[in-house]
């Protein structure tokens, strides 16, 4: 996921540079305590630890392979997405300058990508399915590993999305390319979360956060839906409903064809032409995200005066 | 090999790579300029050219299954730009002495908090290295096999091992840093002399130079 140098547009490189570079001033401001004389090690030893997790690579199906991100990963074993965030930008700072392993010009496109987008989907994911299982901190791992392999996907999709507004690769082609080859490199990076903190768990309990923040509750629906929408979706079998089944099995479905005013439809089959089936993850998170919004419109509208 | 101070050679390498990454679509003259420059670099580095081309056969094997779908007209101008910025790159990587890092990152244009996890990164990472050493040596005397499943267990617990193991050694080096006076700040200055400066602006307007004429031609 490290774009190359010379692979995003000035107006792309500057714009994500920056963000991040935004993203990494709050990241100093918050962060304040990690550079103390307890918490310096634990920050230090995290980020030589995520960047030699990143070179050892594992076989994905069809002969490509991945690595590690580990922005889930060292967010939870720092406590703070925002050290998390410095974690990694720190370790794609290595990468790019002393290895090329990145571009430096899109060092502000990766750093946005894997440092904030990667560790923010995984530490908020996180946060809400653990809240969804219960709570317990017996289920950190499992919550963590689940959070770590969508934060993968996303942060390929953020990678995607700005090739394609770089005019590097058409969106059509680098879309379904980068996400499908991270959701299997995402499982990966699941399970070597989840492994890692369940060793952790038993080891060294005193590294993990204890209590978990106080989320608003609105945060945990709003997150399970989204998880349907856009990740379950990716999953959704592409045979017929049974209306269809029957109306294609008595011959009416072509009744279909001869309707007089045709209305134009930008998703029409919850999908959106040439990406497959990461259309239909595209379409039911906006789709959720319009429903959202009507909903929230009319209940603003319609609230009682006593309210 | 050309005597240049670390902290010179990186920001030079940098020069190259961000004027030639800015560089405009299809501008092959410019390009040209820029690969001319970046070969030049590799010889006055004495860069192994084995090794250089074992790293940049391996970065250009991905580059190309991402660029080859746009075009051949358009993914060769990808390529050479890439290629360009990573033997720059990787002629100043592979010419770094050992034990370096830390210099060669306090060379860095990066603010202090960042730059003080560079350096603490830098210094856990031989840390890190040694340990995985010693456990892959352990792991070898006590002739670890078995089925895949008990393998994929073991690794993953000697990831965690790993972690908690570097991270007492870590704590340890960190609490003798503090205590022989380490304030965040390795001891070593290397700040450019006025000639390495004016290398430094020399090679930054020459590089603006070409960059913008791509944009004109």
């Amino acid at each position: 996921m490290h774009i190359p140098d010379g692979f995003v547009s000035v107006p792309v490189a500057g714009a994500t540079g920056l963000a991040s570079v935004a993203a990494l001033f709050i990241a100093f401001e918050r962060s304040q305590e990690a550079f103390g004389i307890r918490r310096a090690p634990i920050l230090g030893l995290t980020t030589a630890f995520i960047f030699a997790a990143q070179m050892i690579n594992f076989p994905v199906a069809g002969g490509t392979s991945g690595h590690l991100l580990g922005g889930t990963l060292a967010a939870i074993v720092l406590g703070s997405p925002w050290a998390g965030t410095l974690c990694i930008a720190t370790v794609l700072i290595i990468q790019a300058v002393l290895f090329a392993d990145g571009g430096i010009t899109a060092l502000g496109a990766n750093i946005f990508n894997m440092a904030v987008v990667g560790v923010w989907v995984g530490w908020i994911l996180t946060q809400t399915l653990q809240r969804l299982l219960g709570g317990f901190k017996g289920r950190l791992p499992l919550a963590a590993g689940i959070a770590a392999g969508v934060s993968v996907v996303v942060a390929a999709i953020a990678c995607a999305i700005e090739l394609a507004l770089s005019g590097t690769a058409p969106v059509a082609i680098v879309l379904p390319a980068m996400t499908g080859v991270h959701i299997l490199i995402g499982i990966g990076e699941g399970i070597i979360t989840g492994g890692v903190l369940t060793y952790l768990a038993t080891a060294r309990p005193d590294l993990l956060p204890g209590e978990q923040q106080e989320f608003r509750g609105w945060s945990v629906p709003i997150v399970t839906i989204f998880l349907i929408a856009g990740v379950l979706s990716l999953f959704a079998s592409a045979w017929p409903d049974g209306l269809e089944k029957v109306a294609e099995k008595t011959g009416f479905i072509d009744l279909a064809a001869k309707v007089r005013v045709i209305v134009p439809t930008p998703l029409a089959d919850y999908s959106i032409k040439g990406l497959g089936p990461i259309g239909t993850s595209i379409a039911g998170l906006m789709g959720a995200t319009v429903c959202f919004a009507v909903a929230f419109g009319i209940a603003k509208v319609v609230k009682p005066k006593n309210a | 090999m050309l005597k240049l101070s670390l902290p010179l050679r990186l920001q030079l390498s940098l020069v190259i790579v961000v004027g030639a990454a800015l560089l405009k679509y299809h501008a092959w003259y410019c390009l040209g300029v820029y690969a001319a420059i970046a070969l030049l670099w590799a010889w006055l580095l004495h860069v192994s050219i084995r090794h250089l081309g074992g790293l940049l056969g391996t970065e250009l094997i991905f580059l190309s299954l991402l660029a080859l779908p746009l075009g051949w007209e358009r993914a060769s101008f990808l390529l050479l730009r890439s290629l360009v910025c990573l033997v720059t790159m990787n002629s100043f990587l592979l010419t770094l002495p050992p034990h370096s890092f830390g210099i060669a990152l306090k060379g860095l244009p990066v603010p202090a908090p960042l730059k003080e996890n560079l350096l603490l990164a830098g210094q856990y990472m031989e840390i890190l290295l040694s340990e995985v050493t010693r456990m892959q040596r352990s792991a070898q005397l006590r002739g670890l096999h078995g089925t895949a499943g008990w393998l994929r267990y073991a690794s993953a617990a000697m990831i965690g091992a790993l972690y908690l193991r570097s991270l007492d050694r870590a704590e340890r080096v960190y609490g003798a840093m503090v205590a022989r006076g380490y304030n965040g700040q390795l001891p070593i200055d290397s700040p450019l002399r006025p000639k390495e400066r004016f290398a430094v602006l020399l090679a930054c307007a020459i590089a603006a130079t070409v960059t913008l004429t791509s944009y004109k031609i």
